[in-house]
């Protein structure tokens, strides 16, 4: 039976090898630092995670990609583009690509531009099609905070992909008595759905940090789903990514958890912590805090999104939370069900 | 050019259809193995789908005849409807479903029998030969001055330029089978494309014909022995359309040649395809995976082509159509299909269209990625890859209907930018395009009925305008062809009044009415809206719009 391969040692990557391991695979974790492979091979620890023993760490591409043809590639949106550059030469179409990345990948830079054009921005999906010659891609995206993966509580997960044999492998993998793998063909629209649920998230952080309660919350996540729906439709996605697990039920996970990164940013910035503060502590990306950016600068395709307006504001420009919640009440209200026709 | 295969009894397609009952017996295995086409379910039986089958044949002969159809046809269906009835006392299951099964094989025996085409060395010799003395023949009925001028096949292939890696073509031929893919704007394609591919030297291709052009014996006769298959469009039903694909794919294995048109029909408003129907696209990936499976080396490469007219035959009709939003193709049975009257018109096509272009782009994987000059497929990332790897699933290579959907639908995105890329610009297009923009900018709050519609005297065009927008527009295309987005024909390179004037002359040559037309004091109008609309519309993709 080959082995299955898991590119990236944070702690989703981590959860995942092991979901994979007690599902019987022989796993191989690509650690970018030899030290850290050796370590995690020798005390079957990492990141406060007990590492399984049939996960084997490597920080050696080449081998990976010969003994594994399904890869799960792990790693914040920042650094996807120089791990595809070192792994791509060792690729063949004959590999499968799930990756667990929940960011986008911008071509320009996005402290210089003014506006970004849908071309310059990539869902880690488009980013594999671009640079390898991988055509079956798919994405794993879900409710699946990593500290709960870790401990085995039940979960759900889904696998989109176009290709229906992307689905059947990934979950052949990593279906389990503890961990449900659902299947969709709509990868652009849970990708989208994975990507924006941060900034929600940190919205969602910011209320409780300041104290309010569930309708606060309830209104919050409802209105940002339609808010999701708008830009995945604006940019080619259909609404249905959005009904599911990588959308309202990743939602109420991360929207509801403090073991949530982005919901940390949210929670400590209404305490008046900084952003880089937390970031240093917490010491992973914040996917959110980049995706409000770039939300900003794609405005000129006319998607309605008054939520990450705000969060633009109160994160770059230093608006006052309590200012940001007022010009958010303060918008003219529409239809409850505006985002399905 | 000599042809590569020199012997026309080695070709390919004679050596298939030299033997069409095992070639017939091959598409009917192929039908009969997957079954796929069958949608059953509790309520839906094998019998029933038999059953709506004949339902929709007889249906189809008695409201949608044409003078094509074969009046055994008829017979044949009835005669299934007869068994049908009296197969009602059979209550043995095994026994039932061996009647089904029967009743299939003969609805496939009869479909393939009325399907397959032929390939007869001498009538391929004969098209060859007698082309210089028909055409000298039609010539007659011309002006005595063109007479002198086209009086030869030569002649006619000077008037028609072929671009292209041609060479690689030939070598091409020799590693694999060759699927070329066209543009499609006129009836009169075919003939354009059958008289390029035997000029490179390719041996014969196979192509579905519909079967209204098969009216008139001895066309159908001529046609038919030249390997053109017969397709019927009425029928929509997937038992129809799978033996049809399964007939394709069959050819590919066989080793022969084929040509497609994927974007299905003409395009009627003169735009490049924009859409591709996957159906017959499809066969290809199941061939080369067939091919893989079995062995054999043998790989199945795919040429988009573009056609660069001057003057499209049909265009008034065409245009007329897409206007109206019937968006359908009509089938109407074609009166003028006579092998003379085929003849007369394609030489009017290739005699009004002095320069026209038949572009072959690079030769694709069915993947669509490009190949090098071994036949060696390199990704879109520059790399050499083993296509067997792309059908593989744990290390073995799996039929997988789905995946190979998919793959089709890439290949199909990768021949619609070869088609945009591989555009010849003729100065045609380009005065149709400049001279309609310059016309909907001045009404840019009109819609395009609206501008289509507007009087004669806002239509006109001073010289001064048009040259300025001409350079302007010819600067942009400059361009892009740079970045190899587009092809500029030679004509583009001509100072600016003599290239408006060529283009002018040019753009739509022999229609009754002028598309455009210079008077002596420079300016520039149009006594027909609708045809520059059509003729502007080939290069309204290439967001040339903001540089009016």
């Amino acid at each position: 039976m080959s082995k299955v391969g898991v590119i990236g040692t944070g702690n989703f990557g981590l959860a995942l090898a092991n979901l994979l391991a007690i599902n019987k695979k022989q796993v191989l974790i690509f650690a970018r630092r030899e030290e850290i492979a050796e370590k995690l091979n020798k005390t079957r620890e990492h990141k406060g995670q007990i590492i399984n023993e049939r996960v084997t760490a490597s920080n050696d591409l080449e081998f990976i990609a010969k003994e594994c043809k399904l890869l799960f590639p792990i790693v914040p949106s920042n650094n996807f583009e120089s791990l595809l550059n070192q792994l791509s030469p060792f690729l063949t179409p004959e590999h499968i690509l799930i990756h667990g990345t929940k960011g986008l990948h911008i071509t320009a830079d996005i402290n210089e531009v003014k506006h970004l054009d849908k071309s310059q921005v990539l869902t880690m999906s488009e980013l594999i099609l671009k640079n390898t010659c991988v055509e079956r891609v798919g994405c794993i995206a879900g409710p699946n905070l990593a500290k709960e993966l870790a401990a085995e509580e039940i979960a759900g997960t889904v696998i989109a992909s176009r290709y229906n044999d992307v689905i059947k492998e990934g979950k052949k993998a990593l279906n389990s008595p503890v961990f449900n793998v659902y299947g969709s063909n709509e990868i652009k629209g849970v990708e989208i759905a994975s990507i924006l649920k941060n900034y929600i998230a940190i919205a969602s952080g910011m209320l409780e940090g300041m104290g309010y309660g569930d309708n606060s919350k309830a209104l919050l996540i409802t209105r940002g789903m339609a808010e999701m729906v708008f830009f995945g439709k604006a940019f080619g996605a259909s609404e249905k990514a959005f009904m599911g697990l990588a959308g309202i039920g990743d939602l109420m996970a991360t929207c509801n958890s403090k073991l949530s990164r982005n919901f940390r940013v949210g929670y400590n910035l209404a305490k008046g912590i900084k952003v880089d503060e937390t970031l240093n502590e917490i010491k992973e990306v914040a996917e959110g805090i980049k995706t409000i950016k770039v939300v900003k600068l794609l405005k000129s395709y006319g998607f309605n999104s008054p939520l990450a307006d705000a969060l633009y504001k109160i994160v770059y420009e230093d608006w006052d939370i309590t200012k940001g919640l007022e010009y958010l009440m303060s918008l003219p209200v529409s239809d409850d069900i505006d985002f399905i026709k | 050019m000599p042809h590569v295969i020199e012997n026309m009894e080695d070709w390919p397609i004679y050596r298939s259809y030299n033997n069409n009952e095992e070639f017939l017996e091959k598409v009917k295995d192929k039908v009969l193995q997957h079954l796929s086409w069958l949608n059953l379910g509790e309520e839906n039986t094998f019998r029933k789908e038999l059953k709506n089958i004949v339902y929709q044949e007889k249906i189809r002969l008695s409201k949608t005849p044409w003078k094509s159809d074969d009046p055994k046809e008829k017979i044949f269906w009835n005669e299934i409807k007869r068994q049908f009835k009296s197969v009602k006392d059979i209550d043995n299951k095994g026994d039932a479903e061996e009647f089904d099964l029967e009743i299939l094989n003969k609805i496939l025996d009869f479909y393939g029998k009325e399907m397959v085409a032929n390939f007869k060395p001498s009538t391929f010799r004969f098209a060859q030969k007698a082309l210089p003395y028909i055409y000298s023949r039609l010539i007659n009925s011309f002006p005595q001055a063109l007479y002198k001028i086209f009086s030869s096949t030569d002649m006619l292939y000077d008037r028609m330029k072929i671009s292209g890696d041609l060479d690689h073509l030939r070598k091409l031929e020799n590693m694999g089978t060759l699927i070329v893919v066209p543009t499609h704007y006129s009836n009169l394609d075919s003939p354009t494309i059958g008289l390029s591919l035997n000029n490179i030297g390719l041996s014969g291709f196979t192509y579905g014909a519909g079967i209204n052009l098969f009216t008139i014996k001895s066309l159908s006769n001529f046609m038919h022995n030249i390997g053109a298959y017969k397709v019927d469009r009425r029928r929509k039903h997937k038992l129809y359309l799978e033996t049809l694909k399964s007939y394709s794919t069959v050819a590919l294995t066989e080793g022969v040649n084929s040509l497609f048109y994927p974007g299905g029909s003409r395009s009627q408003s003169g735009m490049l395809e924009e859409k591709l129907k996957l159906g017959l696209l499809g066969t290809a990936l199941d061939a080369q995976r067939i091919n893989l499976q079995d062995g054999n080396k043998k790989k199945i490469f795919i040429i988009p082509v573009t056609l660069n007219y001057h003057y499209v035959l049909e265009a008034k009709k065409l245009i007329e159509n897409h206007l109206k939003n019937e968006g359908k193709e009509d089938y109407l049975e074609d009166e003028n299909a006579t092998p003379f009257g085929l003849i007369k018109r394609t030489y009017k096509v290739i005699t009004s269209n002095p320069g026209m272009t038949v572009s072959f782009a690079p030769a694709l994987d069915v993947f669509g990625n490009k190949v090098d000059e071994e036949g060696e497929s390199i990704s879109k990332i520059g790399n050499k890859v083993d296509i067997a790897d792309y059908f593989k699933l744990n290390g073995s290579i799996i039929r997988d209907v789905q995946r190979d959907q998919q793959y089709t639908q890439i290949l199909g995105e990768r021949i619609l930018k070869e088609f945009k890329e591989n555009t010849v610009v003729l100065s045609s297009n380009l005065v149709a395009y400049v001279a309609f923009q310059i016309i909907r900018k001045r009404f840019n709050q009109f819609t395009v009925f609206e501008t289509l519609s507007l009087p004669k005297d806002e239509t006109i065009v001073s010289g001064i305008e048009f040259k300025i927008v001409l350079d302007r527009i010819r600067d942009r295309l400059k361009v892009l062809e740079e970045d190899k987005k587009i092809i500029l024909s030679s004509d583009l390179n001509l100072p600016t009044e003599e290239l408006m004037n060529v283009g002018i002359k040019k753009v739509g040559s022999s229609h009754p009415t002028y598309v455009l037309r210079k008077n002596k004091n420079g300016v520039i109008s149009t006594r027909s809206m609708k045809l520059l609309y059509y003729y502007h519309n080939k290069l309204s993709s290439y967001g040339l719009d903001e540089y009016i």
